[in-house]
């Protein structure tokens, strides 16, 4: 019996769910798309920010959206798992010849997939009303978000799947999810330039993995130089392992049915 | 206790969660092919049983096998579990639970083709294949999950209370499509519905406290019993009446539950006139049946009327 073909049937169910659940699809990509509209015209137009390359405070902030749609996608998509305890799939899934891990990795890349196409709708979607520079040219430029989206989303499933797995209920998952993703969500770069934070402000920005995420993404698409920025190879080094790491923790986190011998 | 040939085979198992100890030397010899029920009141222990052998719980001391082995998440592609409560997902369609969890059974291609709708046929569910689970009846997906259960075409399946919430005509329906499974399935059922298990089981085994009290055919276990069921319903039912009445010649069990009283006598058209001189309008009713089951599982599980008669 193939772990491969359990994992796959488990992902596409998954991802038929997902698809399904068209308000939160839709709900998912919409949000940041305002987000990026009102609140990038507003700043750019109300506030003329001058530390920013022609004031353009939309594109610099499409970054940072495209990592708050990760964040949404992720935890939404990991809610899944309290609906199939609470209505008993998950003990279906858990009666199967298979190990619950193939079952979570089922489970997680269908997350990770979802997160991914979109994090990229939103980047397509914006691109074309925004001035990048796209300074390593748009394919290479467009090849490295990806690759930063992707070990992004990887990294938000793991921790989401982490405490999905341990959460008794699906309003502490979301309270728990917001209270940790949405401080990292503030100090990562995504609404305003790291380097002229204080010092406190700056440290707690490097610690945060998120930070890196958007870095990556600003130099793909929005940086015209280097200057102000970390840099691409700190970046995947550090999104790169911090992503494996956390997702291999929450793929460590078994599901436990509350069974009590009734 | 012979295991050789068994379905399942079970010595001395005992489980504790915390305090608790769910299961407290539970032995059990289930023979292959027909329906043998485990009937106990809840949290006797029965659902416990049934996720060992699903092999979801480990039992902490005792000795299991399951086809001739400790249960094993291998050994799950031989056996099929209907769980008490539903675990069909509302958000797929039913011909679609089915493919899912056949994929996940280890039934691919044509297999898998063919038998999903014969079995969507067999369970009276063709007409609603291509709808959301989350519009079937509780009867239809109580069925559902039967006919997931049995599309990996399992030696063994586990019926954990399977027709809970069911209006009985679902019921009929559900015992109908498992009677044709008798013998080419060992089919064991945990149940505290005795009326079903009377009518469905070859064989049963009652529960209690986490062990089996007693196990035999239904006619076996109904041996003994006096010829009729009479049941009263006796608010004011005292201590002393009641024991006038087990001294009557003729009088067999007798247990109080709430309200009702259950008396077996030899013969109840001399039992209930004498009641009615006893009791008078204290009595609002009665009702007269042949002993069953239910009588013999009163005799073995229920508190008695001064833990004796």
């Amino acid at each position: 019996m193939s772990a491969l073909a359990a994992v796959t049937t488990m992902a596409e169910r998954e991802l038929l769910n997902i698809v399904r659940s068209r308000s939160q699809l839709y709900s998912s990509v919409l949000t940041p798309l305002m987000f990026l509209v009102f609140l990038g015209n507003g700043v750019s137009s109300g506030l003329q920010p001058a530390n920013l390359a022609a004031g353009n405070f939309t594109a610099y902030l499409v970054a940072g959206t495209v990592v708050m749609t990760s964040v949404f996608s992720s935890t939404f998509s990991s809610a899944s798992y309290f609906r199939d305890r609470d209505n008993g799939v998950l003990r279906l899934l858990l009666s199967t010849p298979h190990h619950p891990r193939v079952i979570l990795l089922g489970k997680s890349l269908a997350s990770l997939v979802i997160g991914v196409v979109q994090a990229l709708v939103v980047l397509v979607a914006a691109a074309p009303f925004v001035e990048f520079e796209w300074q390593y040219g748009v394919v290479p430029g467009f090849v490295i978000a990806v690759s930063a989206v992707v070990l992004l989303n990887l990294m938000l499933t793991g921790l989401a799947q982490a405490f999905a797995s341990r959460i008794q209920s699906m309003q502490g998952f979301h309270l728990l999810m917001n209270l940790a993703l949405f401080p990292l969500l503030f100090f990562s770069g995504a609404f305003f330039p790291i380097d002229g934070l204080p010092v406190w402000l700056r440290v707690m920005a490097f610690a945060n993995p998120l930070t890196y995420a958007v870095d990556a993404m600003q130099l793909a698409a929005y940086a015209a130089g280097g200057e102000g920025f970390i840099g691409l190879p700190i970046d995947f080094a550090v999104l790169g392992t911090v992503a494996v790491l956390v997702y291999a923790l929450g793929l460590s986190r078994i599901p436990r049915l509350t069974h009590s011998g009734q | 206790m012979e295991q050789s040939g068994a379905a399942i085979w079970a010595r001395n198992i005992v489980r504790d969660y915390g305090e608790r100890r769910a299961l407290d030397g539970f032995s059990l010899e289930v023979p292959r092919g027909g329906i043998f029920g485990i009937l106990g009141p809840n949290g006797s222990g029965k659902s416990t049983f049934i996720a060992m052998l699903a092999a979801m719980e480990r039992p902490g001391a005792g000795e299991l096998r399951v086809l001739g082995e400790a249960p094993s998440r291998a050994l799950r592609a031989r056996v099929g579990t209907v769980f008490q409560e539903n675990s069909a997902d509302p958000l797929m369609r039913t011909a679609e639970y089915l493919r899912f969890a056949g994929r996940l059974f280890g039934i691919h291609g044509g297999a898998l083709k063919a038998r999903i709708p014969a079995l969507l046929e067999r369970f009276g569910l063709a007409q609603r294949a291509g709808d959301p689970v989350s519009t079937l009846s509780g009867g239809m997906r109580r069925r559902l999950e039967v006919a997931r259960a049995l599309l990996h075409e399992p030696e063994i399946l586990l019926l954990d209370e399977p027709t809970t919430g069911v209006d009985p005509e679902e019921r009929q329906i559900l015992w109908d499509t498992l009677g044709e499974a008798r013998g080419a399935t060992t089919v064991l059922l945990a149940t505290n519905d005795l009326a079903e298990a009377d009518a469905a089981c070859d064989r049963v085994a009652f529960v209690q406290g986490g062990r089996v009290v007693a196990s035999g055919t239904p006619a076996e276990l109904k041996q003994g019993l006096r010829r009729d069921a009479v049941r009263i319903t006796w608010p004011g039912a005292s201590a002393e009446e009641l024991a006038v009445v087990a001294g009557w010649a003729g009088t067999g069990e007798i247990l109080r539950i709430g309200d009702i009283v259950h008396v077996t006598a030899d013969d109840a058209s001399a039992l209930v006139p004498r009641l009615f001189e006893l009791a008078g309008r204290g009595i609002r009713g009665v009702s007269i049946e042949s002993s069953s089951l239910e009588d013999a599982y009163f005799r073995y599980i229920q508190r008695r009327v001064g833990d004796s008669k």
